[in-house]
């Protein structure tokens, strides 16, 4: 459902130019759980950003399931990430003005989905992360694990097919991230949602299908 | 963009979080929308003044007054001559136009009952044509009439009858008033009037003497002012120009100065227009001043929260989401302000009916002007932070902290 081929990104800074992506080639198929690794700095987050449609390669080409996508308009990335990504991050990113239930709702209110189902959906994913009973507690009430499980419900309330997660156990220690980690593990092989994890947990990536390693902006093969 | 309760909640829930800052920005748009508010309202009470007082006193009176300062030839010398009363009481005989006259005569002197100054009291010589040109009526005893020539009788007005009762006075007629060194006898009370108006007098604050009696009594009397009602069928304006001839064919007598309705109204709405222009400005400038703090205030929140742009943007919102998201919160904004400010300016409107003894109207296109105006000040200047907002790069903005 993904093909990469030749992606790369550069930052300037000043008068220098700096190549984070050198040329990166890879392919995801359907139903796929992928975790990514490699050292620090080595380009995953921005790999992962360009996946993602947050952020825009230099040069190459990027297919989603069968179409490329960079030269798609701002409104059109935003409805493909609305309907077809959910991401997790590593520092959980929920609003924390909104309740549990109301940041599960945000990807639903972007569709124009405000009803009464759209609560009932939300109260549904909250309960599969095993969240429900603390649907209407703000993002500081919560611990951790259970900020990234409303974060993964958040991720899964759109139905997307790709789930991308950089770093999602980074911030929990190793029995919390062993939760998460299952919690991934069995929407890959139930929902057969596409998930795509970046880790520095060599505990993580062996639970995975396939490991592809980063090194200096490129994937070892 | 879909403009949802979710929205409007989130809005108020993330301009709660900044309290203070918000009450700040708001200052400005009460000011501006308050002082709008209230030249409009002014504006609506002046008018219905206008109107009921042309109502009361009827479209056919004139007002003519003695022009003070002489011609440039003979200077003083014209000044001195005042108005005789025999002229005045031959003008309905010369001009056809004019079917009675008022002549009034301003007095002087300390007033005072029972030994105890009356403040509030002012005498005037009057005839008895005065009282139905000036559409008063009496509320006990009876006015004065032209067989009270050089009596020492008086009519009172409604606050110069609390007065006097307040002062010990339990038989209102009879009862004796000291004008200067001359006792008068009060032979009627008239009713109450509402305050202010076409007349030039204050008729609750009134001791009426005859006209002869004021002209002997009163220090340096000198007719000041007649009211005229023009004959039915004419225009004033035919009436004015007879009364001017007919003073012209006169010879060396005084110049009249001729003031109609008309007139009058007009220099209202010259002193409205001054209020209008004052208010006007204050609220243009305060407006603007509100609007970029609202501009303002916006600004720091899309920096503060460019983490959430980003995660909102990560989440599937489009541009316009992120815009009308800010957007709203700015009306919002406005709006709370715009409240307030017609709070403040239909309350700042009822002081000056009141101290202008207007009587005050509750203008409901002010209302809706102050309701729109916030909401213009709102999106317009909620758009360019909104804008701002909206073209953030979502990686950049959530990279953000
Ligand atoms: N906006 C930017 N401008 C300039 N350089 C950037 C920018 N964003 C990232 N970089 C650089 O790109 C490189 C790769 O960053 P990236 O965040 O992808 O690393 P990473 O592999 O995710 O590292 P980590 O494992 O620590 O998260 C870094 O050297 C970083 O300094
Ligand atoms: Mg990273």
């Amino acid at each position: 459902m993904l093909t990469l081929r030749d992606i790369r990104k550069s930052y300037r800074i000043g008068p220098t130019e700096v190549d984070v992506l050198k040329g990166v080639s890879l392919d995801i198929q359907q139903g796929e759980l992928v975790s990514i690794m490699g050292a620090s700095g080595c380009g995953k987050s921005t790999l992962m950003n360009i996946i993602g449609l947050l952020d825009r390669p230099t040069s190459g080409s990027f297919m989603l399931d069968g179409a490329e996508v960079s030269y798609t308009d701002d409104d059109a990335l935003s409805e493909i990430r609305n309907q077809r990504i959910g991401f997790v991050f590593q520092q959980y990113f929920l609003l924390s003005r909104l309740t549990a239930l109301e940041n599960v709702a945000l990807p639903l209110i972007y569709r124009g989905n405000t009803g009464s189902d759209s609560h009932d959906r939300c109260m549904e994913f909250l309960k599969r992360v095993g969240m429900d009973d603390r649907a209407h507690h703000r993002p500081n009430e919560l611990s951790g694990g259970q900020q990234q499980r409303v974060a993964i419900a958040r991720a899964l309330v759109g139905n997307p097919s790709l789930i991308l997660a950089d770093e999602p156990t980074g911030a929990l220690d190793t029995q919390v991230g062993g939760e998460i980690m299952e919690l991934f593990k069995s929407l890959n092989a139930e929902a057969g949602i596409t998930v795509v994890i970046i880790t520095h947990d060599p505990g993580i990536a062996r639970q995975c299908k396939r490991v592809a390693v980063m090194k200096d902006g490129v994937i070892v093969p | 963009m879909m403009i949802q309760p979710s929205n409007i909640k989130e809005a108020a829930r993330s301009l709660l979080a900044s309290k203070q800052r918000t009450i700040l920005a708001l200052i400005g748009i009460v000011i501006g929308i308050g002082s709008v508010i209230a030249m409009v309202s002014v504006g609506r009470i002046v008018q219905e003044e206008s109107l009921r007082q042309f109502k009361e006193m009827g479209t056919d009176i004139l007002t003519i007054e003695k022009e003070f300062g002489g011609s440039p030839g003979m200077p003083g010398a014209q000044a001195k001559s005042g108005l005789k009363l025999e002229t005045i009481r031959d003008i309905p005989g010369g001009c056809p136009a004019i079917s009675s006259v008022a002549p009034s005569v301003r007095g002087s002197g300390n007033v005072s009952f029972n030994g105890k100054k009356l403040d509030r009291a002012g005498p005037m010589g009057v005839t008895a044509s005065f009282l139905e040109i000036n559409k008063l009526s009496v509320r006990q005893g009876r006015f004065l009439s032209d067989l009270d020539e050089q009596s020492r009788f008086c009519v009172i007005g409604s606050r110069v009858a609390a007065e006097l009762q307040k002062n010990g006075s339990s038989q209102l007629l009879g009862s004796k008033i000291r004008i200067g060194d001359n006792l008068f006898t009060v032979i009627g009370v008239t009713n109450e009037v509402p305050e202010g108006g076409m007349r030039r007098f204050e008729p609750n604050e009134t001791i009426y003497i005859h006209i002869t009696t004021g002209l002997r009594v009163f220090a340096n009397a000198e007719i000041s002012s007649i009211t005229a009602r023009v004959a039915p069928g004419t225009t004033n304006n035919s009436a004015r120009d007879q009364v001017m001839s007919y003073f012209a064919s006169l010879g060396k007598g005084p110049q009249v100065k001729i003031t109609s309705p008309e007139e009058i109204i007009a220099q209202m709405e010259k002193q409205m227009q001054m209020f209008t222009l004052l208010l006007g400005a204050i609220g243009s400038i305060s407006l603007i001043v509100g609007g970029v703090g609202v501009m303002n205030v916006m600004l720091v929140s899309v920096t503060e929260r460019r983490r959430e742009i980003g995660i909102r943007r990560a989440l599937g919102a489009k541009r316009g989401d992120i815009r009308g998201q800010f957007l709203i919160e700015s009306v919002i904004l406005s709006l709370i302000g715009g409240a307030f400010g017609i709070v403040f300016g239909i309350g700042a409107s009822w002081l000056i009916a009141h101290f202008a003894k207007w009587q005050f109207v509750l203008s409901i296109s002010a209302l809706l002007l102050g309701v729109g105006v916030s909401n213009a000040v709102g999106i317009f200047f909620g758009y360019y932070p909104a804008r701002q907002a909206s073209l953030l790069d979502p990686i950049v903005a959530l990279k953000s902290d």
